[in-house]
């Protein structure tokens, strides 16, 4: 079964609203970075954030206390609704089954919840507070605004989680009862996930992400999110989503990357959308890459918009739908052109462009890709 | 994965059969223990030791022993650095294994609220002057929810994509559902499904700060229920199409025959007070599984033992059923989050295959408002043939799975 794209919204720290956004790629802008600090220890990160101004004009009592993920999810998640001009009323709220993709959650809370816990003890612990630290709430407030009754489902995954939503989404749209299928990938950054990323060694101090570089000097991180709906027919379809596997140690992740592409590749691809981010990760998918669609015009989206974790799955596939539509992709921006790859490197246009693979590769062991076409 | 091999066939579902199960919970380790503990009734449920509850209301839960879950995986390496929750989800699978080693999934879906969530909280001490940072990067390495699925599936040569459902309470039965439904509609013809959490101070004061927990015995649909005990714990289905698995010689332990679950939207930690979405999970449960609410023996209630919860899962049941018999397993090991409808799932499992009710414990008087067939106190010989589960989570999602003893 392919499922097409019915619509599209897009919350990133480069502004909202898809086609907006994909015009700042084509011209080749990046995310503006800020600091990050924490009030407990002395160190500062770089991140890539929304702007307040591209949350203007949501509210909703739901989204009163919610914390920053469940706002971006619920612009997104209405906007997607909104391009593809579904109004969800009663009839049809079983309908539809929401999807979620996440990695973090409600990060900020949850420390702020904790951290009373650690400095005052238990019995200061915020009883407002705790119901967003779990990784649900953002589709429980979404589900609640939209009025959805059936099926609400939250993944939770490192990167790949947004390409496991859609191969999820498949899997409930044999199921005939349901018409749509709303699936959003989100994130929201917090000075403790800096630190993680960066105890981890993943994580650069400042930007850019220079993506494929020998050196792996690490990612930035960012925040948003991204959502599509997913109908029966239509003009960009999935052809086929992979739901990949996972890998023990970073040096295995080419391997499992490989049995994607192999098991994606049809005769033309003519893009893929790379997940690659400053990390071990762009090793291993430009070993993979090399050896299975040499061919093929590479682009990743993460020097200009960050590394947005379990929002990274849906944002590449935005991109993909984009590239597809528009019959250009952005420049790759600070790509060590020494890559044996056939990055893009400035804006280029793909006139007979039809088919593209989306590869993620996550920082914890997982992978999955997808195949799309354009009628 | 063979995708070339899948069918889409909903016009000619397929059976599911579960042919092998792994359980840990505070009643024990595997079917055997936790079966003795179903049937003498064993409240489980003990002080707290893991971490302070002093300025809690609450002091128990229901916990995994140390000693007897860390002693058993010495063997695996670096196994001292994995966290409890794998060890739960290896010891769960190492069961299922020895069941069926021949069994190979292509697909794992798997249903948790915390994933290594104790390990967050130590890297967040140490990083506020606690303690020893030294140990941040295998404690971040081990935090994410998916980790405890890989270290499993790596421990026993396992390799399948792998499907993590953080939908708070329900997950795990939530898990169980989509894997069901996978199975059922062809695309995948053998998947393992299930659900883990391990005890973590932040969750335990979480629920103790909304007064979910209570001071006092955990006594669900009792009138004078005064709240939940947390519990922990892992287990493990092996869900496969009925016709292959019969072809190769499996041993089908029960059927799983339909699943329901519904958003019911009216707040991020009170069920809706009518009990619609409850009602509405398991009616989508009844018309999945094509039997009526007269066909079901015996129901696994969620039955936290909240005021509320109870109130409306009693209304959802009364308005359904007519004097099936209830029980909440809760009440003896506690309310292990993403592991219970999993768990719970077992229970059912093992009360169609030795034919019994598992019992309600401490259970002191019924509710006035609650017009329910409680199983109270002791569980019982029945004939039972189908079994429903419950499970209700945060945030209004509603899960129901209902199972079917295998009759060849």
């Amino acid at each position: 079964m392919s499922l097409a794209i019915a619509g599209m919204g897009w919350v990133t720290p480069l502004g909202t609203g898809v086609d907006s956004v994909w015009e700042r790629l084509l011209q080749g802008e990046e995310a503006s970075a800020t600091t990050i600090s924490d009030r407990c220890v002395d160190r500062v990160y770089s991140v890539f954030r929304v702007p307040e101004l591209a949350l203007k004009g949501i509210s909703h009592p739901r989204l009163r206390r919610a914390s920053a993920i469940s706002r971006f999810a619920a612009v997104a998640g209405l906007h997607a609704l909104q391009s593809a001009g579904i109004k969800l009323e009663s009839q049809n709220a079983e309908r539809i089954a929401l999807i979620f993709a996440i990695s973090n959650g409600g990060v900020t809370y949850t420390k702020r919840f904790y951290h009373e816990i650690v400095g005052t003890g238990a019995q200061a612990a915020s009883p407002l507070l705790f119901p967003e630290t779990v990784f649900n709430a953002p589709a429980s407030h979404l589900a609640a605004i939209l009025g959805v009754t059936g099926a609400t489902y939250t993944l939770v995954g490192d990167g790949a989680v947004g390409l496991a939503a859609i191969t999820m989404a498949e899997e409930l749209m044999a199921n005939e009862a349901l018409d749509y299928c709303l699936v959003v990938g989100t994130e929201e950054i917090d000075w403790l996930l800096c630190d993680a990323y960066r105890r981890w060694r993943l994580l650069r101090m400042a930007p850019p992400i220079e993506p494929f570089s020998k050196q792996n000097r690490g990612m930035i991180l960012s925040e948003g999110a991204g959502a599509i709906v997913l109908a029966r027919g239509g003009f960009v379809t999935i052809e086929r989503a992979h739901p990949g596997g996972h890998f023990r140690r970073r040096g295995e992740a080419e391997k499992i990357l490989k049995r994607i592409l192999f098991d994606l590749r049809q005769e033309e691809i003519d893009f893929i959308i790379s997940s690659a981010n400053g990390t071990f990760v762009d090793q291993a998918e430009s070993q993979a890459l090399q050896e299975v669609v040499p061919n093929a015009l590479v682009y990743t989206g993460k020097p200009a918009l960050g590394e947005s974790v379990g929002g990274s799955g849906l944002w590449q596939i935005i991109l993909a739908v984009q590239a597809l539509r528009s019959k250009e992709i952005p420049p790759v921006l600070h790509a060590d052109h020494s890559v044996r790859l056939r990055l893009s490197l400035l804006r280029t246009p793909m006139p007979s462009a039809r088919r593209a693979i989306v590869l993620s590769c996550g920082l914890n062991q997982q992978a999955a890709g997808l195949r799309m076409a354009i009628q | 994965m063979a995708q070339a091999d899948r069918r889409e066939s909903t016009n000619n579902p397929a059976r599911v059969a579960v042919t092998a199960a792994g359980v840990i919970s505070p009643l024990g380790i595997g079917l055997a223990e936790t079966l003795e503990s179903l049937r003498s009734a064993r409240d489980c449920v003990t002080s707290v030791m893991r971490f302070s509850v002093t300025q809690c209301r609450c002091k128990t839960a229901g916990q995994v022993s140390d000693s007897r879950l860390l002693a058993s995986y010495a063997q695996i390496p670096r196994s001292g650095r994995l966290h409890r929750a794998s060890h739960m989800m290896i010891q769960a699978l190492k069961e299922l294994v020895a069941q069926q080693p021949e069994f190979e999934p292509e697909l794992m879906v798997v249903g948790t609220t915390s994933g290594g969530m104790s390990y967050g909280e130590r890297y967040y001490r140490s990083l506020n002057g606690a303690g020893d940072l030294r140990h941040a990067p295998t404690w971040i390495a081990n935090y994410p929810a998916q980790k405890p699925v890989i270290d499993a599936q790596t421990a026993f040569g396992i390799s399948a994509p792998c499907q993590v459902i953080a939908n708070a309470c329900a997950s795990g039965t939530n898990a169980i559902g989509h894997a069901f439904e996978c199975v059922r509609s062809g695309r995948y013809q053998r998947v393992l499904a299930g659900g883990y959490d391990a005890l973590a101070e932040m969750v335990f004061v979480g629920f103790d700060s909304l007064q979910a927990s209570t001071p006092e015995k955990c006594r669900p649909f009792d009138r004078h229920r005064s709240g939940m005990v947390l519990g922990e714990g892992a287990a493990v289905l092996a869900l496969e199409n009925l016709d292959l698995a019969r072809k190769r010689g499996a041993s089908v332990l029960a059927e799983i025959i339909g699943y329901g679950i519904s958003t019911d939207n009216f707040h991020i930690t009170q069920p809706e007070p009518s009990g619609i979405g409850a009602r509405q999970a398991m009616e989508r449960a009844l018309e999945s599984a094509h039997i009526s609410a007269a066909d079901v023996d015996y129901i696994n209630a969620h039955g936290t033992a909240t005021v509320f919860n109870d109130a409306t899962e009693g209304k959802a049941i009364t308005a359904l059923f007519n004097g099936v018999p209830v029980s909440s397993t809760k009440s003896m090991m506690g309310h292990s989050l993403g592991a219970a409808g999993a768990i719970e799932a077992v229970v059912c499992l093992l009360a169609l295959q030795h034919q019994f009710l598992p019992a309600n414990i401490n259970f002191t008087a019924p509710d006035d408002d609650l017009d329910l067939n409680i199983v109270a106190n002791e569980a019982r010989p029945a004939a039972v043939s189908i079994a429903l589960s419950n499970s209700f989570g945060f945030g209004g999602t509603n899960a129901s799975l209902i199972m079917r003893k295998f009759e060849a």
